[in-house]
Order: structure tokens, then C-alpha cells, then sequence
């Protein structure tokens, strides 16, 4: 037993860097408070034309939602995203909607598939491909759906999930999204500034270098 | 010189110290609503409803040196991808006490397709079924947990965490994880399981 003591101890001394490890492994994350990055990046999008976070900053806010096509959580939200987007414009909130996933690995998200989605859901606001996955690299986006909601300033005020129930609205008992629009589009401070959910990990392409 | 500890120290950790393998056991509520596949060949054990509390109490439960949690979706190309590295080192490390706990955070109608990939993979215990609030369900795990799947949450004999990432891991991240919470709580004999 004295023997293994120190060794207990020497091996608990190798457990340090995993649990340093983790906390680096955590994503970064966008602040609440710090204003959205690449924002006048365009990319491509379901309409044919290029389009930047910029060119759709509303009045009273901006809205960037990551999303994609192939994703079940993304699937069983879109109704509400499309609606809560839609609701969002009508307020003087812009909206733009972003798929970064890399398009090699998760085909189902290339632009044809967004294309028909945003024509299903009938998306009234743009639809765009991150195609070097820059862009949620910057957000520190780590999966989809998630949103980001920045006030009339530029600065972020709401980030995360639709509502509390993806599964089923009905269900839903909290609805985040929607209520920080409404606060944001109306001068007030949102409810709830962050939320989690499940959904399906961002596939990052690689990063090109240079 | 420290790779010598700690080979010994593995050494002198008993093994076979109650490892149940691949999965856990439900407790008697959530195995009264336990999925369970059509049966058939290599057919998966039941899936279980489990939520925060639920995955805390079974990390804690004596029986294991180390137990390693995965959230993972049958849908999720991340989470299959990496799904037979996990398997290998958890199989690979039971014998020494690995407690393996696989939760799906798929949604309740996906169950079939849960049930399909855990046969394939060749799990036949138990394994789990996220349930109850999402939003309690990730901060309950770990707070600097996103949401994004597949996550991996390593903890000691203790339940103590030892390692948490988000995303998918290769073979040598798990196996370096496990080792990690394994020689972390050498010692004892465990009661049986």
C-alpha cells in the first residue's frame, strides 16, 4: 500500500492535462455583447445570388440562424425557423439563414438539396452556403439549428435554440427565439440571452491556410 | 520513469472488478419502459430512458473503475463514424473495469433505427434513450457542452469527470481518455457489481 501511493498520485498527475483538454476542447463561442464576425463575407445562396450577414442587418436587428438540410433537429424546427424568420423581417429584423457543413462529407446539404428545402418552406429571407465553413468557424457555430440574434447595435443578445421542444411545438414551454425577436424588434432586452439544444455537429471543411 | 508508475499501478489495480461490459442496467422504472428490438439474430439490448440524474447515479454506481459516456444519434455521421473505435476501446478496457454507458439522443420514433445500428455495431446490453428536458439534459452533463453531437464525458470510479469533449474522437483519444480515468482509481477491490 505505500507503495502504491505515490504511484496512485503520480497517476492522478495524468489525469490534470486531460481535464485542461476538455475545457480548450469546449467551443469558444460568440459572446453575448461582442458583434457578429465576417460579416460582410457573401455567399452563395438558394436565389442565385450572393448575400453577406451585412446586406440583410435589419433596423432593429440581425438574425443568423446555421442550419442545413440534412439534420433531423434541423428538419423537425424548420416550420418554426421559417416562420420566426419570417415574423422577424416583418419587424425590422434581417434574417439570414447559413449552412456551413462540408458538402463532401454530408452531400444531402449541397445547393441543390438547400434549394428545394428553402422552396418547401418557403424561407423569405436568404438561404446561403458557407463554403469554406469560415463563417461558423468565426461564430464558433458548433451545430444545427443555432441561432444568433444581434440588436439594432450590431451586438449579440440571444444565442441558441428555437424553443424547448423540438420534438413537438405544442410541447414547447419556452419559445427563445421568438420572444428575443420580439424584444429585440421592440428596443427591449431579451428574456433569456442564452439556451441550449441537441443538434447535429457542424461538418467544418478544412481550414485552408493562407 | 512516470510510464513505469503507472504501468504498475495498473498492474496492481484488480482486474475484472465488476465491469458489466458494453451498456449498464436500468433501473426497474425505466426498464418497465425499456425498447426493446423485434428479436433476431445479434439483435440490440433494450434502450432506456435516461436523463442527467439518471447517467449521474449510474457513473457513481460501484462496480466499475471507469465509466465512459456517449451521446451520440443514429442519424449523426459523426457519431456512426467513430462509434466502432469507441466499441473497440471499450471492449479492449472492460476487463479492467470500463463501464461503457451509449445514450441516443435520437427522437422516439428513430428507435428502430437505433435498434438497427446498435445490431450492426453488435451491442446486446442495455443502452439508453435521452428523455425529459434537453436544455437540463446537456447542462446536467457538463455546462461547457454545446449541444453538438457526438460528446464523450469520461469519469473515475468516484464519478468524478476526468475528460469531456465535443465531437468525434479517433481510437487513440479514447483509449488515452480511459486509460487516464482507469489508472486514476486503481486500489480497492469493487464490490460486486
Amino acid at each position: 500500500m505505500k507503495l502504491l501511493r505515490p504511484l496512485v498520485l503520480l497517476a492522478l498527475a495524468t489525469v490534470a492535462p486531460f481535464t485542461a483538454r476538455a475545457a480548450e476542447d469546449a467551443a469558444p463561442g460568440l459572446a453575448v455583447g461582442q458583434p457578429a464576425p465576417l460579416r460582410d463575407v457573401r455567399m452563395p445562396g438558394v436565389d442565385g445570388r450572393a448575400t453577406a450577414i451585412a446586406d440583410v442587418a435589419g433596423k432593429q436587428g440581425t438574425l443568423v440562424i446555421f442550419m442545413c438540410q440534412h439534420c433531423p433537429w434541423v428538419k423537425a424546427w424548420q416550420t418554426r425557423i421559417a416562420r420566426v424568420g419570417k415574423e422577424a423581417i416583418q419587424r425590422g429584423v434581417g434574417v439570414i439563414a447559413i449552412n456551413s457543413n462540408d458538402i463532401a462529407a454530408l452531400p444531402e446539404d449541397d445547393l441543390d438539396h438547400m434549394v428545394a428545402q428553402a422552396r418547401q418552406l418557403g424561407l423569405a429571407f436568404p438561404y446561403v452556403m458557407d463554403s469554406t465553413s469560415d463563417v461558423a468557424r468565426a461564430f464558433g457555430a458548433t451545430h444545427t439549428p443555432e441561432a444568433y440574434l444581434f440588436d439594432a447595435r450590431g451586438r449579440l443578445v440571444y444565442h441558441g435554440a428555437v424553443d424547448d421542444n423540438a420534438r413537438d411545438e405544442k410541447r414547447a414551454k419556452q419559445r427563445w427565439l421568438r420572444d428575443a425577436v420580439e424584444a429585440v424588434a421592440g428596443g427591449r432586452a431579451v428574456p433569456v440571452a442564452e439556451t441550449k439544444a441537441m443538434g447535429c455537429g457542424i461538418r467544418l471543411r478544412a481550414k485552408v491556410q493562407g | 520513469m512516470l510510464r513505469c508508475a503507472l504501468l504498475v499501478a495498473l498492474l496492481l489495480a484488480p482486474a475484472g472488478c465488476g465491469s458489466r461490459g458494453i451498456g449498464g442496467r436500468p433501473g426497474p422504472e425505466a426498464a418497465a419502459r425499456a425498447s426493446t428490438p423485434a428479436a433476431g439474430p445479434g439483435r440490440a439490448g433494450p434502450v432506456v430512458p435516461i436523463d442527467a440524474p439518471g447517467i449521474r447515479a449510474l457513473v457513481t454506481r460501484p462496480g466499475a473503475r471507469a465509466t465512459l459516456v456517449n451521446v451520440w444519434a443514429s442519424w449523426c455521421m459523426p457519431c456512426r463514424e467513430e462509434f466502432p473505435a469507441l466499441l473497440r476501446v471499450a471492449r479492449a478496457h472492460a476487463g479492467e473495469g470500463l463501464r461503457l454507458v451509449l445514450v441516443s439522443a435520437d427522437f422516439d420514433d428513430q428507435l428502430p433505427a437505433v435498434h438497427r445500428f446498435l445490431s450492426a455495431q453488435g451491442v446486446g446490453d442495455t443502452s439508453y434513450l435521452q428523455s425529459g428536458d434537453v436544455q437540463a439534459f446537456i447542462d446536467g452533463m457538463d455546462r461547457r457542452w454545446s449541444g453538438a453531437l457526438p460528446a464523450t464525458f469520461v469519469y473515475d470510479r468516484a464519478g468524478r469527470m476526468t475528460a469531456f469533449w465535443e465531437g468525434a474522437a479517433d481510437e487513440a483519444r479514447f483509449a488515452s481518455a480511459v486509460e487516464a480515468a482507469l489508472t486514476s482509481s486503481p486500489g480497492r477491490e469493487d464490490p460486486a457489481p
